[in-house]
């Protein structure tokens, strides 16, 4: 009877292999050969709906990568060469439409790793990923926690990277000095709101109030930047804000007439945005996420292979589409492929010893090191270097790396306060 | 004798059911069965004439009742999801006061503000709520053993059965009602009301019955959810699953107790199986928007009228002589 697996007598090994094999023998991969032995992802993320944004963009970069990838060889294991392959769900942004989405891809697709975007979808699937032992990934490490040991953020430490934009503006413009900010109030905007607050007591900055927290539905920002911009601050910062917001509150910011600095976690489709302002207005808009035509991409420590010539293809596909997730996911599956050759297999359980061994890994921006034991309650989101990027002339820009883990030495009890007071640690969930 | 060999047919299909899918299709078996709970207890409202957009909400009221009553109190997760029907349902009550002030389009729009209210109001009270996270790692049903019969709530098999069985009680209970003499009445105050209310009926009283009947069993299906999916958070019963709501009721047809679940089983199985294994995954909204305009254009009467057709049968007795004025 079907309700004994997950019983003891049936491993999470031998419940994998069983199911991979199954969705081996009733389906055919799609783009490689039928000669050809294929290793299917699992990609299970919004794809349509409001979070799409932080979706869709990095399934379009992970054919980009699958295509590269299989054109090379494919994937390296102990017993021959692999193509590779994603297999979509879209999970709306809904915990239970994800769940579905997990036990198709584990039971039916056979996949053999699971990306997410996390979040709110997350804690659905916690629980197919507890009794499957299935290796899934985050792009929201406050998804972590000790009681899952096979979830991992190994691209975006978000939104503990926010710190090294607020640090480098504090050593870079020291004349700013005050700070307001907003933040829809979810699970995405709250644990940035913790960490900016904590970045700006540490650079010295004051807060004039509270955050502003609007509500997800709203769409009107008029409001919004008017009680915002009130005090005159010399930094507005947009928190986390989905583009859907990003984009409103900078036009209303610019019809309002602010003419202070701009900081904000994400500024996807930037180039809408000017045109809505203008590129004066726009010009030295702090954010997190480079364009990856960017030449300082190019350097040694960046282990992200050829991002220019990445950042050219998904352009000519996908024009206008470049946002912060474009190469997250694919950044990710270049974590996995290397682990899944050093193991020489697709199992989870080794996939996930090799990507951690040593404690350090290959992160986009440079060699990192496995952390977050304080914050996330598990060492499982692979931190380092992080860009921060300013608009100038119309063009974002990478204006420096700064070292995540070096903040959070200096700075981490302040981190740690504003996370308790929002609820934010991995013991005050659920 | 012929009834009940259909009957016994039916309960052996739905029983045979779920082992002739896939395991996504399970999954989703589990969820269109707990939507069949609400969009029929909405049917129940509408039957008075009142259409509400507070529905999934109160859905939402019962889900978060049950998984407060088994975290903070610890209650035996069965009883919490009755408990958590009663609870939306005694809101539901408290809400009928100044909802009921109202009629026709203004308690729609009505229904929509404390729908909001109460959404906000998850969003702001972290505790207990969660605040816009929600609350997650809600208690599962319990494992148990029949003999022949392991039932596993994790797999989605076991909670079909589960939840089909309670279901299948609840509309049961609400055919009942339906063809009772309130059942009836609530049939005066949508189409007679002047006469109805001429004749002693109060139709202020019947409304808030419906109101806090649907309400319960909706509340049900919720904390049914709940302890089925783990999370639950204030997004998972916004606006977008009111509009399913409501397009699974119009597309097909309120006249007959069996159009709204017509309507959810037909445009779930569409939406989140043909569409999805046809590979049209991210075109999902547009076509199934594009199918639903067809619908109400060529099928004006809802699917219901299809079947009707088909069967060369006319509305039962206990129907409506027409379709809801919302539509």
């Amino acid at each position: 009877m079907f309700s004994r697996f997950g019983k003891p007598g049936l491993t999470r090994r031998t419940f994998l292999q069983s199911t991979a094999a199954v969705a081996a023998a009733t389906s055919l991969p799609r783009i490689a050969n039928a000669q050809d032995k294929v290793i299917k992802i699992g990609f299970l993320a919004p794809l349509t709906g409001a979070v799409a944004a932080w979706g869709k963009p990095g399934l379009d970069g992970c054919e980009i990568w699958a295509e590269r990838v299989n054109a090379a060889g494919g994937i390296k294991l102990s017993d021959g060469d692999y193509m590779v392959e994603f297999v979509p769900y879209d999970n709306e942004y809904d915990p239970a439409k994800a769940r579905t989405g997990a036990t198709k891809l584990i039971r039916e697709d056979g996949v053999s790793f699971i990306m997410m975007l996390g979040g709110d979808t997350w804690p659905g699937v916690q629980p197919v990923a507890d009794r499957t032992g299935m290796l899934f990934s985050t792009l929201l490490p406050s998804d972590l926690g000790p009681d899952t040991t096979t979830l991992i953020a190994p691209a975006e430490v978000h939104p503990i990277y926010n710190v090294t934009a607020v640090e480098w503006m504090a050593e870079n413009r020291p004349e700013l000095k005050t700070a307001v900010m907003c933040a829809q109030d979810d699970a995405l905007g709250l644990p940035s709101v913790a960490t900016y607050l904590a970045a700006f007591e540490a650079a010295g900055i004051e807060m004039q109030g509270e955050p502003l927290l609007f509500d997800p539905a709203t769409t009107d920002f008029a409001p919004v930047v008017t009680r915002l911009i009130s005090s005159s601050p010399d930094i507005v910062c947009l928190d986390t804000c989905y583009s859907d917001y990003v984009h409103p509150i900078c036009e209303q910011l610019f019809q309002q007439g602010y003419e202070g600095q701009i900081i904000s976690c994400t500024a996807d489709f930037y180039d809408q945005i000017i045109a809505k302002t203008s590129a004066e207005f726009m010009e030295g808009f702090l954010f997190q996420f480079p364009d990856f035509d960017d030449p300082a991409l190019n350097s040694d420590q960046v282990n992200f292979a050829d991002p220019n010539g990445f950042f050219a293809e998904y352009n000519k596909r996908y024009p206008g589409q470049w946002g912060a997730v474009s190469w997250e996911y694919a950044s990710i599956m270049d974590l996995w492929k290397a682990a899944a050759e050093m193991a020489g297999s697709s199992e989870p359980d080794a996939v996930i010893a090799a990507m951690k061994e040593g404690g350090t890994g290959k992160h986009a921006f440079g060699d990192a090191r496995w952390w977050g034991k304080e914050l996330f309650g598990i060492e499982n989101a692979l931190v380092g270097d992080w860009p921060v990027v300013a608009i100038e002339g119309g063009k974002a820009t990478i204006k420096e790396f700064r070292n995540i883990p070096a903040w959070y030495d200096k700075h981490g009890d302040l981190l740690v306060k504003h996370m308790k007071a929002y609820d934010q640690m991995w013991d005050q969930r659920g | 004798m012929r009834n009940l060999a259909i009957f016994v047919l039916g309960a052996a299909a739905l029983l045979a059911l779920p082992h002739g899918l896939s395991f996504s299709q399970q999954e989703i078996l589990v969820f269109l069965t707990l939507n069949i709970l609400l969009v029929s207890s909405y049917r129940l409202l509408t039957l008075t004439g009142e259409w509400s957009l507070a529905h999934v909400v109160i859905m939402g009221v019962g889900a978060y009742a049950s998984a407060l009553y088994t975290k903070e109190l610890g209650v035996w997760v069965p009883v919490s999801i009755l408990l958590g029907g009663a609870t939306a349902a005694l809101l539901a009550v408290l809400l009928s006061f100044p909802l009921f002030r109202m009629k026709g389009f203004y308690f729609l729009i009505g229904s929509f503000a404390a729908g909001e209210i109460i959404r906000l109001l998850w969003k702001r009270f972290r505790d207990p709520f969660g605040g816009a996270k929600g609350i997650k790692g809600i208690d599962p049903m319990p494992d148990f053993s029949i003999g022949i019969y392991d039932f596993d709530f994790f797999e989605p098999v076991s909670y079909y059965y589960l939840s089909g069985a309670v279901v299948a009680v609840c509309l049961w209970i609400l055919w009942r009602i339906e063809r009772s003499p309130v059942g009836l009445t609530f049939h005066a105050v949508h189409w007679q009301d002047r006469l109805a209310e001429a004749s002693g009926v109060n139709l202020r009283a019947y409304r808030t019955l419906a109101f806090s009947i649907a309400s319960g069993f909706a509340g049900i299906a919720g904390a049914l959810m709940a302890h089925y999916v783990g999370t639950i958070n204030p997004n998972s019963f916004d606006v977008d699953l009111m509009v399913f709501v409501l397009t699974w009721a119009i597309v097909g047809g309120t006249a007959t107790f069996y159009g709204p679940i017509l309507g959810c089983v037909v445009l779930t199985v569409l939406n989140e199986i043909v569409l999805r294994e046809m590979g049209f995954e991210q075109m999902r909204p547009l076509i199934y928007g594009l199918i639903m305009i067809l619908s109400i254009l060529f099928l004006p009467k809802g699917l219901e009228s299809l079947v009707q057709k088909f069967a060369g049968k006319r509305p039962g007795k206990s129907d409506t002589p027409e379709r809801s004025t919302a539509q």
